[in-house]
């Protein structure tokens, strides 16, 4: 048994140091200066941290991480209200067509992001709403994975609950926040990480509805550090990669526990 | 390398939808709070290059009380076309745009440009001051479409210090197909490979113009609309050969599709020659530990050398814009292409001064005796034989014909045989021709 328990461990770290070794290393090279980069070191001779006062000088740094951490919670906040009140109307309220619209709302999953990338982008611009956070997170609100994910969460709910609820008085409204929300916790926190990440990261869209350095984002800035036909100051880039992902980190470890509960949820079952 | 393809498909559909935009309004030139007319110049200039063209900028609006340039990052070329195209004629479309050269016949394609030729005829301009080679890249039917910024050429850089090791001259640089095979062989050891080239198409076609050949048919496209690729002929298959010969014999060394890849392999040694543009070189010799040399890229027989193609990008202007914008826009040009500002740039970037006087300014005299290897590009470049070769292809759909020919150079690695590699990628070329 113990004999088990620590090939279990090594593997873990195992595990742990291979999927930890792309940020350990982004890390290291934060710490180089150019020269080492090129000649592939794997640690600094001589630890600096000059890459990242030269993140902060190359591009506004904290504008950009400003802005994102705005739109990424507006998204999440945005997902978070539609998916859930999107998926109790597929749960609990009886309409007329809700299959097809229920399938009609899965079947957007298969369009592809790019390919309504600039209908999406010509409705943003006659909206006025280029360089503002509404164009960079309004397009995102409405998600079928979300309103699929909290649909399933929903439906472990007794109907019978809902219709004891509906006899004795109570809107539809406040059986919506005191009973499905509080026991579908899980489900949720999963999606608030999943929205606000896939925001964070993202990087085609911001650079498409964004003009002026006031309104974008962090991934826009590391693009702008990095250069194809001349060496690009690799430390100076892994500095700023490193400082972006500290709120993604910061994010995970305060949801780890609901994330892990949430995305082995379905397999269990 | 996905979104390489996508641009062109995404352009075109907004080209389209654009086409059925709202009736045009006289448009009125954007201010700022001072009074002067804000001139929106969307670049693709990144890292180290966005520093020093802000300074280009910033220099600009010094100069004068009128404009006021706004420099803003668009992501890569690709990525800033495909923006260009999804806002073109609208009002957050910019004034001065910047793309690269392969660029040059979707933007004429567009309609949504003004030549600038429009203003050197207006003003008499003389440009006859200017590079011929660079300028002869942005003529099409002897109209001057767009003004060239950014210019770069190829060139073959060695370790001198791994020259000298192997018992070579590290004075004397390989210049032909065999020279360089030879000098590979005596430079391959254990940890070291003697010569590579980046899995880019931009390589591969210079290449072939060196040795004259053209990439398709009617001229390069200069003369009429281009209908076939015909870089699968003597001169590309001498290219590909090349990569094959000395692939088969370990003196190759394949490093993707990365240029800073390819860098990192040379810097630690693991790569003793290399093709890279000629803008790249200043950082790479300030990162070297060894003393690096830049010599002219390779060509089967030393006789024939034809030259190199212009690469980089131009500054286009746009249209449907207020006319005050327009001179804000010419003027911003024509400053760049002054002899100081060319100066500064050559110094600043690596890329070559579209005004050749620039390299008698004393800060370039000071710059070329700290790096002698800029001077080798600027002579390859002047010593170019002006032809349908060597002034480049024209055709709209080089993004995609430049993805072909990078498969191609993959497939080599695998074992397929040259000619069948380059058949492929020029048939499927060809195919995007008729689009």
């Amino acid at each position: 048994m113990r004999l088990r328990n620590i090939s279990v461990y090594v593997l873990l770290v195992l595990c742990a140091v291979v999927m930890l070794f792309p940020i350990a290393y982004a890390f290291s090279i934060s710490l180089m200066d150019g020269k080492e980069v090129l000649q592939g070191h794997l640690l600094p001779r001589e630890p600096s941290l000059e890459n990242y006062v030269a993140a902060f000088e190359r591009i506004p740094m904290m504008t950009y991480l400003l802005n994102s951490l705005i739109v990424a919670l507006l998204v999440m906040i945005g997902q978070v209200v539609l998916s859930s009140l999107a998926a109790f109307a597929f749960v609990f309220i009886d309409f007329k067509g809700k299959g097809l619209i229920f399938m009609l709302f899965l079947a957007t999953m298969m369009v592809p992001w790019e390919a309504t990338m600039v209908p999406n982008f010509l409705t943003i611009q006659s909206l006025g709403w280029l360089n503002s956070v509404w164009g960079l997170s309004v397009p995102f609100f409405a998600l079928a994975f979300g309103t699929f994910l909290l649909r399933q969460q929903f439906k472990t709910i007794p109907y019978e609950m809902y219709e004891a609820s509906q006899i004795a008085g109570i809107s539809r409204f406040r059986f919506f926040c005191n009973v499905v929300l509080p026991v579908s916790k899980t489900p949720i926190v999963t999606l608030s990480v999943y929205s606000f990440l896939t925001t964070w990261n993202m990087y085609l869209w911001p650079l498409l509805v964004t003009n002026t350095e006031q309104a974008r984002t962090v991934q826009i800035g590391i693009k702008q550090m990095q250069s194809n036909e001349v060496a690009s100051d690799w430390g100076v880039v892994m500095a700023a990669v490193i400082l972006i992902i500290i709120p993604t980190l910061v994010l995970l470890f305060a949801g780890q526990k609901h994330l892990q509960e949430g995305l082995t949820q379905g397999a269990i079952k | 390398m996905k979104k390489l393809g996508l641009f062109a498909g995404l352009a075109s559909s907004v080209l389209l939808l654009g086409a059925c935009g709202s009736e045009e309004a006289a448009p009125v030139a954007a201010t700022t709070e001072d009074g002067k007319t804000e001139v929106v110049f969307w670049h693709a200039m990144s890292g180290d290059l966005e520093t020093a063209l802000n300074t280009q900028v910033d220099a600009f609006n010094a100069s004068q009380d009128d404009y006021e340039v706004k420099p803003v990052f668009q992501g890569t070329y690709e990525e800033a076309l495909t923006k260009f195209n999804a806002v073109a004629g609208s009002e957050d479309a910019p004034a001065i745009m910047q793309t690269f050269e392969v660029g040059t016949k979707y933007m004429i394609d567009s309609n949504k440009i003004t030549p600038v030729q429009e203003f050197i005829d207006k003003e008499d301009f003389d440009t006859s001051v200017w590079e011929e080679n660079i300028l002869s890249y942005y003529q099409v039917d002897g109209k001057q479409y767009s003004m060239p910024f950014n210019s770069s050429t190829p060139v073959l850089i060695y370790n001198k210090e791994a020259f000298e090791k192997a018992g070579l001259d590290p004075e004397k640089a390989p210049r032909t197909y065999d020279e360089l095979k030879e000098a590979a062989k005596k430079l391959t050891t254990d940890g070291q490979t003697g010569f590579t080239m980046l899995n880019y198409g931009w390589f591969f076609e210079q290449l072939v113009a060196a040795q004259g050949g053209l990439y398709v048919d009617n001229d390069n496209g200069r003369s009429g609309d281009p209908t076939k690729a015909v870089f699968d002929g003597e001169e590309g298959q001498n290219a590909f050969n090349l990569i094959k010969e000395m692939y088969d014999e370990k003196t190759f060394l394949n490093v993707g599709q990365n240029w800073d890849d390819m860098r990192a392999a040379f810097q630690s040694g693991k790569v003793a020659m290399y093709l890279d543009s000629s803008a790249g070189i200043r950082t790479v010799a300030d990162n070297a530990d060894f003393e690096i040399g830049a010599s002219y890229l390779p060509v089967p027989n030393e006789a024939e050398r034809q030259g190199v193609v212009i690469g980089g990008a131009s500054l286009w202007m746009g249209d449907g814009i207020a006319e005050e914008t327009k001179e804000g826009a010419w003027e911003f040009m024509k400053y760049v292409a002054s002899t100081e500002a060319q100066a500064q740039w050559h110094v600043d970037t690596g890329y070559f001064a579209i005004n050749p006087e620039a390299y008698n300014e004393p800060v370039v005299k000071e710059m070329w005796a700290k790096y002698p290897q800029l001077k080798v590009t600027v002579d390859q470049l002047s010593e170019t034989k002006p032809s349908p070769a060597t002034q480049g292809a024209l055709i709209s759909t080089f993004p995609q014909s430049r993805q072909s020919v990078v498969n191609a150079m993959e497939s080599l690695y695998q074992g397929v045989s040259v000619e069948e590699a380059l058949k492929r990628a020029a048939d499927e070329t060809t195919s995007t021709l008729g689009q």
